[in-house]
């Protein structure tokens, strides 16, 4: 005959089972994937220099980087099609900082699927963009725009302008 | 002695098995966790089947059309109560939209080929810009470019301006091109968002009508 188990012991088995228990309780919350709503959310990211330093008065070659999320697409530069909106990098007048020029990748070949014949000038994926940048003696929150307008197989966004915020110090 | 080594027996057990449920559990959390990231990351505009729940608004398919007053590009007022009785494509479009010219071409061959039977087909240019009414600029760059763009089209049919502002009413027109089918009692029989086929439109339009139900 086993002897009656002691208060301790039955506290901590108690303890193992609730630990399992909230082990096995947080399952859900963490597989969920999150609830996002697609049409919504950004087609293009910015994603870095946060920060650069040029000399102060001399056009300095900065390289930005870019993200369009996975299976859109946006027209190029250049586009084929005098009706697409084509990716334009620019710069407020007003920040002390000047867009002396800015060079653009060459896109990608892409055909929608109702018209492959049809080939269009896109961007996918990370892209980046050469802004020759001409700044101020200073520090400068620049808040340039990247305009674009982006699609899928079968159907496009509205045209978009983010803010691509870059902190600008001519030295 | 015994009955301890029996009861640490029988802890260490359960200690073990809860070890490995607890390493098992965290393996499957973190490859869920990965694969519900990359789920997220994984962007895709998918169009809505017949009857789908636009992204962003109630499917409007059972209910009757809302009713709407735009213009067309000379400034004239046209309500869709206008066409009473008929059975409509009300096709949202935009300038700058690839899909919305591929699929032109579709309407005006459907147009020619059911407007003697009945089928009126509505285009309503949503450039998406949110134009307010004082900005004339704007207007006037919107209208040139809709014009053109129904003159190189060859578009038979009416078009209105201005589906920004039926957004609420319209499932929130988020991408282009939309289309909405309504039956001659002016109820919704179909909504698609995004490009299908000839097909399908046809198929759409033949259900509108009352056919081949």
């Amino acid at each position: 005959m086993i002897a009656p188990t002691s208060p301790n012991r039955l506290h901590a088995f108690g303890a193992l089972v609730l630990a399992a228990g909230a082990a096995f309780g947080q399952q859900d919350s963490m597989t969920s994937p999150p609830r996002q709503s697609v049409l919504k959310s950004q087609a293009v990211e910015y994603l870095y220099p946060e920060q650069v330093s040029v000399p102060s008065g001399k056009a300095t070659l900065v390289t930005l980087h870019f993200r369009i999320q996975q299976n859109l697409h946006i027209n190029s530069h250049t586009p084929r099609a005098e009706y697409l909106i084509p990716t334009v990098f620019s710069i407020p007048d007003t920040s002390g900082v000047k867009l002396a020029n800015a060079t653009y990748p060459a896109g990608s070949d892409f055909a929608l699927p109702s018209d492959p014949d049809q080939k269009l000038s896109v961007y996918t994926g990370d892209f980046t963009i050469q802004a020759k940048l001409v700044s101020t003696p200073g520090n400068h929150l620049v808040e340039a725009k990247l305009r674009y307008q982006a699609c899928d197989q079968t159907q496009c966004l509205p045209p978009k302008t983010i803010t691509v915020p870059i902190d600008v110090i001519g030295k | 002695m015994k009955r301890n080594t029996i009861v640490i027996g029988i802890t260490l057990l359960i200690l073990a098995g809860f070890g490995w449920a607890g390493w098992a559990n965290w393996m499957y959390r973190k490859q869920a966790a990965e694969h519900a990231l990359a789920s997220a990351s994984h962007a895709e505009l998918i169009p809505a089947a017949p009857g789908d729940v636009p992204e962003g608004g109630a499917s409007l398919t059972g209910k009757p059309v809302p009713n709407f007053t735009l213009e067309d590009l000379s400034g004239n007022k046209v309500s869709l109560a206008s066409y009473k009785g008929k059975p409509l494509l009300i096709n949202f479009w935009a300038t700058w939209c690839g899909p919305c010219k591929i699929e032109t071409p579709w309407l005006v061959d459907l147009q020619n080929e059911y407007g003697s039977k009945g089928l009126q087909i509505i285009g309503i240019s949503t450039e998406g810009d949110d134009l307010k009414p004082e900005d004339k600029d704007g207007w006037a760059h919107d209208k040139a470019a809709i014009a053109k763009f129904v003159k190189e089209e060859h578009m038979q049919y009416p078009v209105l301006i201005n589906g920004d502002s039926l957004a609420t009413e319209y499932g929130g027109l988020d991408a282009m091109p939309t289309s909405v089918y309504v039956d001659k009692d002016g109820k919704v029989v179909a909504m698609q968002l995004g490009i299908s086929s000839k097909d399908d439109m046809e198929a759409h339009i033949r259900k509108a009508m009352g056919e081949g139900q």
